[in-house]
């Protein structure tokens, strides 16, 4: 059937009264001007699932925003809470740079979604919280299903009975989960002493990042400049520790690849967004014209927005963030994807703890796992106090280089209201907003 | 430190049954898994090797059922047998949780799963008393396969035996039925792109396996060529493929083998076609182990669309898959077979079954 079929079947008389000025005859049981509005108040198969699935039912659902001191002011933790009628609760993590707000709001607008709901067909009710979102999501929606689905991953495996990582497969390794943290050095100095450290404790792996701001073109002192420092980072951190060097999207294409090309003796583990992430062509470049393999993916919303990257073989490894992704079961069909190209997976987390936790059940189970992040330093931090104050452990610390697995059920944590009190949401802030020495926007 | 092992996941022992259905000849491989406590989890493959049985008797001590992805990593047995692995630890784990499979992977997703009935006849007599005898026993959906022709590159004539024969069962199915038609592999790319021309507007489910797969570029090409949905997978044993038919818009229907994916790759390939919008149908000519297992896949998967499910001529074999596995697993009402609602796979495996249809060593 054609186009024009269609308009004068279906929707004939509709298209051609207005058309002609003449009196509009409407669909019967239109609800709005939209003629494919669903015509049904109660449509079929809304019930269709009540009867098959566990009998507990999600009874309430709780958005906190906590700020704890010492973290980034962007980024006060958006968490989410589900409580059911069987008395577990499950615990998800949606927190979003600079937009605290907007993400407690969007998970407070799938509400009905999930109150009286069963929280274990989680595919289900992300399918759900996706399409009938329409719009299909961005890094806003992304972040609040993440914060839900990791709400429901947590409510299964504690319904079942089992740590999710045992419900995705795993573990590859009973010890744990491969980590690094940030290098946290400015001299060479503090470099040659944070390799003491990390042979100390068994850690394998840090993360540099570049030392300013550049602008598409770039000249020679800055490109210079950025180079020797990243030379200093493999100087001072020896030939065998692994550095991945963060280019935060700083670059263009350009600029990175003459960089980079600089870079490829130093044996990275990788560079990461070395272009910003909405052309997979432009990252495509990089990657053709340098060695060192180039990661990117922490601001990319579910396996769609990652199949381009997959489909094209653009880059080595996949960083998709399980706090906006669209949580465990989107970071789980990325790494599905990713593997069916030998591409490996680092999620990014340098969010709250929630996402990082869940993350690792993610780890411990796909074949393509590299190594996770967590943004902490090899020195303990205020946040790491926090979260162990919250949890009764110390999450996201590693041993001999790697994180242990929480191995309660669920998402492997207990977290009571009462203890995120302490920290009260401190409002959203924004990102730093950086500027060229002209006043030109310029990317952090 | 690593927690200790469950003894109820903690596996210790593992058995393979050689089955084959008397009549059909028809044959599968029963794959049991036994935990320290004693509970037994079940899956199906075609034949496994002894070389395959040594390695997954030594792959499988000191781990847990749960660990059905990890325990792949550098286990080199054949994809069958990985499936068969992967369907007896699920079982195990959701008997472990007390929850169906599809409860364990994130499901239900639906609450049936809708079924394809695979017709075979050498004739069109032959096709059309099968189909008539699905269409009574609930089957809506029928598989036909393409007439056999020895008129290679002679797309006329096999474009009129097709349109005789598909006339024909869809007069004796009735109405509400409908129609994949099965190339199963035999056409040259232009004579099943002329067929999948000529049926555009037959609106079939999909036409299955028009050509061979050993020319990616010919299959993009049918597909291309006209809006006939097309379908691809039964002898891809190499999940890439699916990835390269995807990317190259050369398929609108996945058919991965349950017995040669197991439950979990398929869901790792459908993750993959989820991407693209498309469907996934899973193959199966298999035993009622295997049919289990593909009903949870389904009631797994967000883009799930109809199962194919063997359909035995003869009474023998009809009663040999219900006393494996019971009755009702590959009951069909109305189109649609009902998903299993006990702990693991859901399904009663007859030990007494096993052994008395178990094909002994010639």
């Amino acid at each position: 059937m054609n186009r024009r079929h269609f308009l004068t079947g279906a929707g004939g008389t509709v298209a051609a009264g207005q058309l002609a000025g003449t009196p509009v005859r409407r669909p019967p049981l239109s609800f709005c001007d939209c003629a494919l509005q669903p015509q049904a108040a109660a449509p079929a198969g809304a019930g269709a699932l009540a009867d098959f699935g566990s009998k507990v039912r999600i009874t309430n659902l709780k958005t906190f925003g906590v700020t704890i001191p010492g973290a980034p002011p962007d980024r006060p933790y958006v968490f989410v809470k589900l409580e059911t009628d069987a008395g577990l609760v499950g615990w998800g993590e949606g927190t979003l740079e600079g937009k605290a707000g907007a993400v407690m709001a969007c998970i407070n607008d799938f509400r009905e979604f999930l109150i009286g709901a069963d929280p274990v067909p989680v595919e289900h009710h992300w399918q759900s919280m996706y399409v009938h979102s329409f719009y299909r999501a961005g890094p806003v929606m992304g972040s609040a299903i993440s914060a839900l689905d990791q709400a429901l991953w947590d409510l299964r495996g504690k319904i079942l009975g089992v740590p999710v990582y045992k419900l995705l497969g795993g573990p590859n390794d009973p010890e744990g989960v491969r980590g690094y943290y940030i290098a946290n050095a400015r001299t060479l100095d503090d470099l040659k002493r944070l390799r003491e450290t990390a042979r100390a404790q068994g850690i394998t792996a840090f993360k540099g990042g570049l030392p300013s701001y550049y602008e598409w073109i770039e000249t020679n002192q800055k490109i210079s400049e950025a180079i020797a420092h990243v030379q200093m980072l493999r100087e001072g951190l020896g030939p065998e520790i692994d550095i991945a060097v963060d280019f935060h999207a700083k670059t263009s294409p350009t600029v990175a690849s003459v960089i980079i090309k600089e870079l490829d003796p130093l044996q990275l583990l990788w560079v990461e967004e070395p272009c910003p992430p909405e052309n997979v062509w432009a990252m495509a470049k990089i990657a053709r014209r340098v060695t060192t393999p180039i990661a990117t993916g922490e601001r990319l919303v579910a396996a769609h927005g990652v199949r381009e990257l997959v489909e094209q073989s653009v880059v080595d490894i996949i960083q998709t963030d399980t706090n906006h992704v669209g949580g465990i079961t989107a970071l789980w069909k990325v790494a599905a994807m990713a593997n069916f190209s030998s591409i490996s997976m680092a999620p990014h987390a340098c969010e709250g703890p929630i996402g990082m936790l869940a993350s690792l059940h993610v780890d411990a189970s796909i074949p393509n796992f590299l190594i996770q992040e967590c943004c902490g330093q090899a020195v303990p931090q205020t946040r790491d106090k926090v979260w162990e104050e919250w949890f009764g452990f110390p999450a996201m610390r590693m041993v001999n280089g790697k994180y242990p697995l929480p191995e309660k059920p669920g998402l492997g944590f207990d977290l009571s209201e009462d203890a995120l009190k302490k920290y009260p949401f401190a409002g959203t802030r924004p990102m730093a907003r950086v500027f060229h020495k002209d006043g030109s926007v310029a990317e952090w | 430190m690593p927690p200790p092992l469950n003894p109820q996941l903690e596996m210790v022992a593992l058995d393979a049954f050689p089955l084959r259905e008397p009549v059909s000849r028809r044959a599968y491989t029963c794959l049991r898994l036994r935990t320290r406590s004693g509970a037994a989890g079940y899956g199906e493959c075609s034949r496994i090797s002894p070389a395959d049985l040594t390695a997954l008797r030594a792959a499988i001590p000191g781990r847990e059922a749960s660990s059905f992805q990890s325990i792949r990593r550098g286990l080199t047995v054949s994809p069958s047998t990985l499936a068969a692995l992967d369907m007896a630890m699920l079982d195990l784990l959701g008997k472990h949780t007390r929850a169906p499979v599809w409860q364990v992977l994130g499901g239900p997703t639906r609450n049936q799963a809708r079924a394809l009935a695979r017709i075979e006849g050498d004739t069109d007599d032959a096709v059309v008393a099968a189909v008539g005898g699905a269409r009574a026993s609930g089957h809506k959906a029928f598989m036909i396969p393409v007439p056999q022709s020895t008129a290679r590159n002679h797309s006329a004539t096999l474009v009129t035996a097709t349109r005789r024969r598909l006339d024909r069962v869809r007069a004796a199915a009735g109405d509400g039925s409908d129609f994949v038609l099965d190339a199963a592999g035999k056409l040259t790319p232009g004579d099943a792109s002329s067929l999948a021309s000529a049926f555009e507007r037959m609106h079939l489910l999909w036409f299955d396996e028009p050509c061979l797969l050993s020319n990616l570029t010919a299959a993009y090409r049918i597909a291309s060529e006209n809006v006939t949905p097309v379908g691809f997978g039964r002898f891809a044993a190499e999940p890439g493929v699916f990835q390269d038919l995807l990317r190259g818009d050369g398929i609108d229907v996945l058919r991965p083998d349950v017995s040669l994916h197991g439950i979990s790759q398929a869901r790792r390939i459908s993750a993959l076609a989820e991407t693209y919008y498309v469907a996934v149908a899973p193959f199966h000519e298999g035993g009622p182990i295997a049919t289990a297992a593909a009903l949870h896949l389904a009631a797994s998967l967000p883009n799930f669309f109809i199962q194919q499910l063997p359909c035995p001529a003869a009474d023998e074999d009809r009663r040999m898959r219900a006393r494996l596995a019971g009755e009702s697993l590959e009951t069909v009402k109305d189109g649609f077979l009902q998903l299993p609602r006990g702990p693991g796979l859901g399904i009663n495996v007859n030990e007494t079954a096993l052994n008395e249809y178990r094909e002994r060593e010639q």
